[in-house]
């Protein structure tokens, strides 16, 4: 009993500690939404009114006026589910070939994936912008997706997911004559689902939060995706002249990311805790 | 539906949606040039978008700040030349806006005039990316003699003329009158006293500290470097001194100058006469709160603090008062750059679009006085002797910037990641005391390997 009574105290006295580390942790986003009602002209002298008034809406109704942001949102959704699609569908095949098939230079193929973890993106930007700019395509939707396709961390997911899955349940499907590529679309995909949600989800968030890639391939207003697009309507001396819409326009970019978050939370948080194997198990 | 099955439809549906919406490369330019009609001319610049205050306004001095401003002059050229030009504004942000410049000259989608930094003219120049404008300037009616002293040294080349200056921009004081009075630093016309060498500004800050109890200064020493270059600049120009060499491909800060300079600075924040650890915004908070009585910041500021200091309940009210960086030594100078126009090489592929270009730069040689409304001081002589400039608040006073404004010399390349660089070990050496031997060596050796790269 009294073991309980102590666990139960300890438990509460851990939940109590975790509610104030979250609440640090979530302190500057709810400060971001506090501000982004407040008008631009009284933040630039007062940043530290929480809940005191005055408020307004005119940061988002200025956003919303804007003329192309419903083009730029649009631009955003096409760029990141053609990329989060792409992603999974490529990395899902190359993962199986690298699991389950044998071809000649598959270890060494396999290590200059794995080597690409290890190339920061940036490093690559002026080469792969002169190649894309010389196939012409500069504010292309293929020039904004592409790139991204290009995903190490994609096939080494997967190709880590696909070797845990037992070989018997792909022989038994030989065994009933199925193809590779049947074996591969009807026995080993379903079962790779969770890691493909994890993949997508991932990939969504990238896709949807880039702003490097966009900035110097998407030049021309009408294909700005968001981020891009709401950077370019800040004024010059934004975090001084303009803070309200600013940090209305961090919420605005933020809400469709926090939507996915909310609907995949499942999938995202047992990706990050290392989990994903056994959700499948469950599946 | 199976797994597969769905991901082989998902990727359909991207490929079709993708075709669909034109995922190959655009063809608006070549189905441009076939079109009749107006000629399309596109625009690149900074200073933000505000469509959603400005986006019909074709009245320029209904107009406030620097984006409804121009927003408001494109509109007002557009609409002049209905049926037969047509600018397309391409807004990029203030800080990667030259990267992006840079990414769509390589992918070959130049914009016809881009706003440009008089500090980044010459690298443009150097590359042979802007075209030089003499004979096309005397063809519209733009009278380079009229340019002032500063905008014609900083659009200038060899000679040419590559750019049309739009305005010069300075570092400024910025004066809380009532924090002012208070300490006894106002004259019986009502100006700050300002102090004429920097004992007297010592002996002044402490005046203002001991009658206020607040520091003198509040300006932006932490993430914002090159605010502390303006400064460091300014006092030492102010000793008619130099760091860069004359043919623009070394600095040297091991000089008499540039140790007085730092001497005061460091002098004030030791002491305590600046607001510590102010980056841009906050330096502008103490201000406006009246917690300092003087900030240190450029001219863009001018119209938000006047109208700040109409409101009743504000720190600043009825006691706003700005003059140019005072003269603490032998020279009156004071650091200054400019935003002008480039007619970019390859943005206007026929005579028509190049005229339609120069048409538009005339434009805005034209209303080179309106823009000056936004605080910015214009770069006209003629717009700077006129009644209404002179009736616009201190710009009196102002003016003189237009001559005794003195930029980084046109030969150096690279100035805005100069500027950083130099701004950031004096930074270090202000705000955190890092050693001001090793801070002089580590900026001369990363400003040097910057200007070697930035030659090549």
């Amino acid at each position: 009993m009294s073991v309980a009574i102590r666990r139960s105290g300890f438990d509460r006295a851990v939940l109590a500690l975790l509610c104030i580390l979250a609440f640090a942790w979530m302190l500057p986003l709810l400060w971001v939404l506090a501000l982004s009602f407040k008008p631009n002209e009284f933040l630039m002298s007062r940043t530290d009114a929480f809940l005191a008034p005055p408020y307004t809406l005119a940061n988002y109704l200025n956003i919303l006026q804007t003329s192309q942001v419903f083009r730029w949102v649009l631009n955003s959704v096409v760029v990141a589910m053609g990329q989060t699609v792409g992603v999974v569908v490529l990395s899902s095949l190359a993962g199986y070939g690298f699991a389950r098939t044998e071809f000649p230079g598959r270890r060494l193929v396999f290590a200059l994936v794995i080597f690409g973890l290890a190339i920061p993106s940036q490093s690559i930007f002026i080469p792969l912008h002169r190649m894309f700019s010389h196939w012409g395509l500069q504010n292309t939707y293929a020039g904004l997706m592409l790139p991204g396709l290009a995903a190490p961390f994609g096939v080494y997911l997967m190709t880590q997911y696909f070797r845990a899955i037992p070989a018997e349940l792909e022989e038994a499907a030989m065994l009933d004559n199925a193809s590779r590529l049947k074996t591969f679309l009807r026995v080993i995909l379903p079962l790779s689902l969770p890691a493909q949600a994890t993949l997508a989800i991932f990939t969504f968030l990238a896709a949807w939060n880039d702003y490097l890639w966009p900035l110097v391939i998407a030049t021309k207003p009408e294909m700005y995706t968001l981020t891009r697009g709401l950077a370019s309507t800040q004024t010059n001396f934004a975090q001084s002249e303009g803070l309200g819409f600013l940090m209305s326009q961090a919420v605005f970019a933020g809400l469709p990311v926090l939507t996915v978050y909310v609907f995949f939370q499942k999938y995202l948080v047992s990706a990050v805790a290392g989990t994903g194997r056994r959700t499948e198990a469950k599946a | 539906m199976s797994a597969g099955r769905f991901l082989l439809r998902a990727a359909a549906v991207a490929l079709a949606a993708c075709v669909a919406s034109g995922c190959g490369p655009t063809r608006a330019a070549d189905a441009d040039a076939a079109k009749p009609g107006p000629v399309e001319i596109d625009l690149m610049r900074f200073f933000g978008s505000c469509d959603a205050t400005y986006g019909n306004n074709t009245d320029p001095r209904a107009a406030v700040g620097e984006c409804g401003i121009l927003t408001s002059l494109v509109n007002e050229f557009n609409a002049q030349n209905k049926g037969r030009i047509v600018v397309r504004t391409q807004i990029g942000e203030w800080g990667p806006y030259y990267d992006q410049l840079n990414a769509r000259l390589v992918a070959s989608d130049v914009p016809a005039v881009a706003v440009m930094h008089e500090s980044m003219l010459g690298d443009y120049v150097r590359r042979k990316l802007v075209e030089p404008l003499d004979a096309d300037f005397a063809q519209v009616g733009i009278d380079t003699n009229d340019f002032t002293a500063h905008a014609h040294r900083g659009v200038t080349f060899a000679g040419k003329t590559y750019a049309l200056p739009f305005d010069t921009w300075s570092w400024l004081w910025h004066f809380d009158m009532g924090l002012m009075k208070k300490a006894g630093l106002v004259t019986a016309e009502g100006k700050p006293v300002l102090p004429h060498s920097p004992d007297e500004l010592l002996a002044q800050a402490r005046q203002f500290r001991k009658a206020t109890g607040k520091p003198y200064f509040a300006w932006a020493a932490a993430n914002e470097p090159s605010a502390n270059t303006r400064t460091f600049l300014t006092l030492v120009y102010q000793q008619n001194g130099k760091v860069f060499a004359d043919d623009g491909r070394a600095i040297n800060l091991h000089t008499p100058e540039v140790e007085k300079a730092l001497d005061l600075m460091q002098a004030l924040y030791d002491e305590g006469d600046v607001k510590p650890g102010q980056d841009y915004a906050s330096s502008n908070q103490s201000y406006l709160n009246g917690d300092v009585g003087v900030l240190i910041v450029g001219t863009w500021t001018i119209a938000q603090f006047m109208s700040e200091a109409k409101k009743p309940d504000s720190p600043l009210h009825a006691g706003y008062y700005v003059t140019p960086f005072p003269t603490l030594y032998a020279r009156p100078a004071i650091f200054a750059d400019g935003h002008s126009w480039v007619l970019m090489k390859g943005g206007t592929p026929d005579a028509r679009s190049r005229a339609a270009a120069l048409q538009l730069m005339k434009f805005l040689y034209d209303h080179d006085g309106d823009w000056a409304r936004t605080g910015h001081l214009t770069t006209r002589k003629s717009v700077a002797e006129s009644a209404d400039f002179k009736a616009l608040p201190f710009r009196a006073e102002l003016a003189e910037i237009t001559s005794t404004g003195v930029s980084i010399p046109n030969n150096v390349g690279t100035q805005r990641a100069v500027e950083n660089l130099i701004g950031e070990d004096i930074g270090n050496i202000v705000v955190s005391h890092k050693p001001r031997a090793k801070a002089l060596a580590d900026i001369e050796k990363r400003v040097n390997a910057q200007l070697r790269r930035g030659h090549h």
